[in-house]
């Protein structure tokens, strides 16, 4: 556990799946370096395959007892997908006298399976009572991480002044436990330097205080970002005050950091000749309960009300913070924090490596990162 | 009946066909670089080799489903080793069989190269007390060398520059031609790799050009072999000055996902230098058979480390409450097991994460970092230690044929 954790809450109601927070995301981090094909930040649709295929399956996290589970580890071919592009190259060779009848621009590999294959397909008949909703997932920074315990290398930590969890690249060899240990499926292996890589809350960002990019590029401004701790932040009022934001399954034992105000605004079911069923649950609670526990029933509760006082009186704070007015609200990540938690540890902003290796006695030389001072 | 009794008056006559095996360095001229020793270069011929065998670490369990299947059934793997030293280098070579040729690929996500390391003991002066085979222990640390069957990987964040896929980037036809030759150029085509440790999950890479040296490996006919060159003196481990020292081997079979603790480890091998004195009282400490007896020393193991420890048939204790024994006796010495019965704390290695399972620490830790274990002193007169190591030490997978 870390002294201070920051957090973020997604506000599912909200989120319209454009992906603008994936490509965020995939254009600062994931684009090249034998990223491609992760997803760091992806939003997937429930009910759907998801992204690595039927990760919830997969194993890992902590059973009842606390002990870290077995894990499958997903593959790109099968499980991810493989990215697969279009070259300049392809259209500048191409014979176009040649009476080919497929066209000269092609992908670099069949397309099979991608993050979003199954987007908007969800479940149930249309129109009178299929639904689904959008998950954004991001890896949840969890205070007790399955990646973390898994990595027979101890390459893996959380960060003590805002508990985000990093691979140490120096240290990681490739061994691909940690991905066996997240049940979230959100640390990848990188195939071509061999080693483990994750989100990393864009962490770059958030010392000069500035939030995620896939937060701070969000459309529908579903997402929140603070510390647990900081009783003004909207994260700490959203999942501690109201209760209405929780985690997504937290039965993996890991305790997430990411939580989600579940989807409580879909229409009402039709019947037959196509007439609104009053008081119907397009969305099954069930459902809802499945990905985020019991509690799921009183933040549905306490949502619904307070939509209501909003309605009769005017007044509703926690209506207010999902309206989401102003950035400035949102994200409370005050910039000083970081720079006065450097000036104290001694220790520099920006060094992606745990520093209980730094100034091991072991190693002449620590990496090959260039450590920016 | 007679066939019986001939092998085991065979057993008592030749009992030292039975102990553990030595490997003889033999020396060749100082004019020759060891360093660049190929397995295949006629030298070896000169060489005498010896059969060491690797047993399936099975002390800690990990946590990839699908590895544990494919292993749960190993058994032990035989490797033939010989070695040749001069003023400036000592080398190995291993060769073993593997009926799979494994290469890790840099576009695949679930390919596993075949791998071997050599572990070397920075402190060997007392043979009793190695480091803990397991990548040693405090104080007592340990030199690998490893390699593994890898097409080419890249090191990370050095030329963001050539990062891009070939697709991505705005190049074609020759400019094209340039980028992928640059990209190429940045690749590093073997895994070779030095690491200093202290136990289980503290390997630290050493980053110089120091483990870049004196490593190959090349399969044939259903074979790895495989070269190791270290310099005698360096500023790690110095073996110039003795006539012996221990060295122990990994396997890795990339087949069955193996990497990691997922390999095959022998015990800490005698290594003589042939035609150099000293090192005696090594080479028979690693080279003794255990005097104590056997069925004595079952009995007693049963009755008192079950509860912890799964070894044999003896499944009772929860699977993380302590490390499994299941092959102590092939990768263990016998000074090593005794030392743990009677005064557990004299090597306390880091296993699990802490982390993994919270419920069977396996130590404590203070705040300077010293571990203490949970076990608790087993057994103090010599007779029972004795008895219990000489069936610990029958403890191992039988050798895959």
């Amino acid at each position: 556990m870390s002294k201070r954790q920051l957090a973020m809450v997604m506000d599912l109601n909200k989120c319209i799946g454009c992906q603008t927070c994936t490509v965020a995301c995939k254009t600062q981090w994931t684009n090249r370096n034998g990223r491609e094909y992760m997803y760091w930040n992806n939003v997937e649709t429930y009910p759907g395959t998801g992204y690595p295929k039927k990760w919830m399956d997969l194993g890992g996290g902590f059973d009842a007892a606390g002990d870290l589970q077995e894990g499958i580890i997903p593959n790109i071919e099968a499980d991810y997908g493989v990215p697969w592009d279009y070259s300049y190259d392809s259209l500048a060779t191409f014979d176009y006298t040649a009476g080919n009848e497929k066209a000269g621009l092609r992908p670099t590999s069949e397309p099979t399976w991608g993050p979003n294959w199954d987007e908007d397909e969800g479940t149930g008949n249309f129109p009178s009572d299929n639904y689904f909703f959008y998950i954004p997932r991001i890896c949840n920074h969890c205070t007790n991480p399955g990646c973390l315990s898994a990595c027979p290398r101890d390459a893996i930590f959380k960060r003590d002044q805002d508990g985000v969890v990093l691979v140490d690249l120096d240290r990681c060899q490739g061994y691909r436990y940690c991905i066996a240990g997240c049940p979230y499926k959100k640390i990848y292996f990188n195939p071509k330097i061999s080693k483990s890589e994750k989100c990393i809350l864009c962490f770059p960002r958030i010392e000069q205080g500035l939030p995620p990019a896939c937060a701070q590029q969000c459309v529908g401004r579903i997402r929140f970002v603070g510390f647990l701790d900081d009783e003004e932040s909207q994260v700490h009022k959203l999942v501690h005050k109201y209760k209405v934001a929780l985690p997504l399954r937290s039965d993996y034992g890991t305790q997430p950091n990411v939580y989600y105000v579940p989807p409580t605004e879909a229409p009402a079911k039709f019947d037959a000749e196509g007439k609104v069923i009053e008081g119907s649950q397009r969305v099954p609670t069930e459902e809802l309960e499945a990905l985020f526990g019991k509690d799921v029933h009183t933040a549905i509760k306490i949502l619904k009300d307070e939509k209501e006082k909003r309605a009769k009186t005017g007044e509703s704070e926690l209506m207010d913070l999902l309206i989401a007015y102003h950035h400035s609200d949102m994200f409370r990540l005050d910039n000083n924090y970081y720079q006065e938690f450097a000036k104290e540890s001694g220790k520099s902003l920006l060094a992606p490596i745990d520093e209980r290796y730094s100034s091991g006695k072991n190693t002449k030389e620590i990496t090959h990162f260039k450590v920016h001072a | 009946m007679i066939k019986k009794l001939t092998l085991g008056l065979m057993f008592f006559a030749t009992s030292s066909l039975f102990a553990e095996p030595a490997i003889t360095a033999i020396k060749v001229s100082n004019s020759i670089d060891l360093s660049k020793t190929k397995p295949n270069d006629a030298i070896w011929s000169r060489a005498k080799s010896s059969t060491i065998i690797c047993y399936p670490q099975t002390t800690i369990k990990f946590n990839d489903k699908k590895a544990n299947e494919l292993n749960a059934q190993n058994k032990a793997k035989a490797a033939n080793i010989s070695a040749i030293y001069n003023a400036n280098s000592l080398a190995f070579k291993i060769t073993w069989n593997d009926g799979t040729q494994n290469i890790q690929l840099p576009q695949k996500s679930d390919t596993y190269g075949d791998g071997v390391a050599v572990q070397f003991a920075q402190k060997f002066d007392d043979p009793k007390k190695l480091p803990y085979i397991g990548m040693g222990s405090k104080d007592r640390e340990v030199l690998i060398y490893l390699q593994k069957a890898v097409e080419k990987y890249f090191e990370p964040n050095k030329d963001i520059e050539h990062q891009v896929s070939r697709d991505n980037t705005n190049a074609f036809g020759n400019d094209l031609k340039k980028y992928d030759a640059a990209v190429k150029a940045l690749a590093i085509n073997e895994y070779h790799k030095v690491f200093v440790g202290e136990g289980f999950r503290s390997m630290t890479q050493v980053r110089s050009d120091y483990g870049k040296l004196g490593m190959d490996m090349s399969y044939k006919g259903g074979k790895w072999s495989a070269v190791f060159t270290k310099p005698m003196s360096d500023e790690y481990v110095d073996i110039s000055k003795v006539g012996a020292i221990p060295a122990s081997f990994a396997l890795w079979d990339g087949d069955k996902l193996g990497r990691d603790g997922l390999k095959y480890l022998s015990s800490w091998v005698a290594v003589k230098f042939q035609g150099k004195k000293g090192g005696d009282a090594l080479v028979d400490e690693l080279t003794s058979e255990p005097t104590g007896d056997v069925q004595a020393g079952e009995a007693q193991v049963k009755a008192m480390c079950a509860s912890c420890h799964r070894f044999a048939d003896q499944n009772a204790a929860p699977a993380a409450m302590g490390p499994a024994l299941y092959n102590i006796g092939g990768y263990s010495t016998s000074a090593y097991l005794a030392e743990s019965i009677k005064e557990p704390n004299a090597v306390v290695v880091p296993g699990y994460n802490r982390n993994a399972h919270k419920n069977f620490s396996w130590y404590s830790v203070d705040d300077n970092g010293t571990r203490t274990t949970t076990m608790p002193p087993m057994m103090s007169d010599d007779k029972s230690i004795a008895d219990a190591v000489a069936y610990l030490k029958t403890l191992k997978a039988e050798v895959e044929k």
